[in-house]
């Protein structure tokens, strides 16, 4: 059973409620539907009530798999923005959380805020861009972070690792320059959602040129910055390096290059670059030279999960990564 | 409102949000190299001003201003 194939398992045991902005589009629709009815996820499409119910008549679905969401119910916004400021953590006060759910996106992620939904799924209308400036400001950046982010999850044939043939790498999307504080928010957003998505012991390897001061400079110290502040921040995690990438994950290297303890050298199983030129051409070169399927980017970092599309994605894609996304939210809740 | 008027709240916002002194800053201050801030807390700036300020501004393009001053001049734009 491949990895995909089991995270679909998992979401079916669990079916989490899914928030759908973007509910009118042809694609967005067919994806939810085919997860809904599936057992997958519980879709709710947020929009226009009379909207959506003529285009999932129209489009020739069962209108029963579907939780419809009014965003034009008054009462139901009333009993959102009261649950929402009334939130520990929230900044927003009422006519100006009003003025931001006039838009569907904010709309949904004032619910998931509201636990009224689990994940707030988007971005085939909406740019990568907005969901995250969206992200930031309703559903909010998890205390002790410096900076939102991703991950990928590589299955690549032929790799035999500590988790075989796959391997969680980040940040091969989002942050394009981290600073060290920065660098160490990814890496342990990358171990939680590691854990919630496939249950694993994150073994997280902070890599660069170097391991263990074998070189010296600027782009070494950022990451040996990093390692230190993780460890400072979650010394539960464990979040290793600076690692050369084959003393990162490979045994018998780590054994030779790395002369002290350690919980990650040789058997990593996430893998954090140093910043994105590093991050993208990693993933290029796994995708064309390992011939890997790379899963992702999942976006983290969230006080809930916040899920983006590409937005010339197939409802195949579409609904892989929705599937997804629902089984980081239920993870994220044990 | 006068510039000005906008410029004191902001400066008081500006310093509850960054955890700095209402006196350390001043409408040359530069948020990248003065406050070296993070996103997290833009939204929390960003999120006061739309509260106080009744003007409803986007976190992109408060993101983009170099100084307090520019971001003035955003608010004002929006008002």
């Amino acid at each position: 059973m491949s990895i995909i194939e089991k995270i679909f398992e998992k979401a079916k045991q669990n079916p989490q409620r899914v928030a759908f902005p973007e509910a009118l589009n042809e694609k967005m629709m067919q994806a939810a539907y085919e997860a809904g009815s599936e057992g997958y996820i519980r879709p709710i499409l947020v929009g226009d009530e009379a909207e959506i119910k003529a285009a999932i008549k129209e489009r020739g679905y069962k209108e029963e798999v579907f939780t419809i969401v009014d965003v034009n119910n008054e009462d139901y916004k009333t009993m959102l923005v009261e649950k929402y400021t009334a939130l520990p953590e929230t900044r927003l006060k009422e006519k100006a959380l009003r003025r931001r759910m006039e838009d569907k996106l904010q709309f949904a992620m004032v619910m998931q805020a509201a636990d009224e939904a689990d994940v707030t799924f988007a971005g085939i209308d909406y740019t990568t861009g907005d969901v995250l400036l969206a992200g930031q400001m309703i559903i909010g950046i998890k205390p002790g972070l410096a900076t939102i982010s991703s991950i990928g999850l590589c299955d690549i044939p032929g790799y035999d690792g500590s988790e075989g043939s796959l391997l969680a790498i980040g940040d091969s999307a989002v942050c394009t320059n981290p600073n060290s504080e920065q660098l160490a928010s990814i890496a342990i957003a990358a171990c939680d959602t590691v854990k919630s998505l496939l249950d694993w012991e994150p073994r997280c390897a902070c890599v660069s040129y170097s391991t263990c001061g074998s070189g010296q400079g600027e782009l070494i110290d950022k990451v040996t910055e990093a390692v230190k502040i993780a460890n400072e921040l979650r010394p539960d995690l464990a979040i290793d390096g600076e690692f050369q990438l084959d003393a990162a994950i490979n045994p018998a290297v780590a054994q030779k290059k790395v002369n002290r303890e350690s919980k990650v050298a040789g058997k990593a199983n996430v893998v954090i670059w140093p910043d994105l030129n590093v991050g993208n051409v990693a993933v290029k070169l796994i995708q064309q030279f390992g011939h890997a399927d790379a899963y992702g980017p999942m976006l983290q970092g969230f006080n809930k999960v916040v899920c983006d599309c590409s937005r010339s994605a197939p409802v195949s894609e579409l609904k892989g990564n929705i599937v997804i996304s629902a089984v980081r939210a239920a993870g994220e809740k044990r | 409102m006068s510039r000005q008027e906008i410029l004191d709240q902001v400066l008081n916002m500006v310093a509850m949000s960054y955890k700095k002194e209402v006196s350390e800053l001043s409408e040359s201050t530069s948020f990248k190299t003065d406050l070296n801030g993070a996103s997290v807390q833009m939204v929390a700036l960003v999120s006061e001003i739309e509260n106080e300020l009744d003007v409803a501004l986007m976190l992109a393009d408060a993101s983009a201003c170099e100084t307090i001053s520019d971001l003035v001049d955003l608010i004002e734009e929006e008002m």
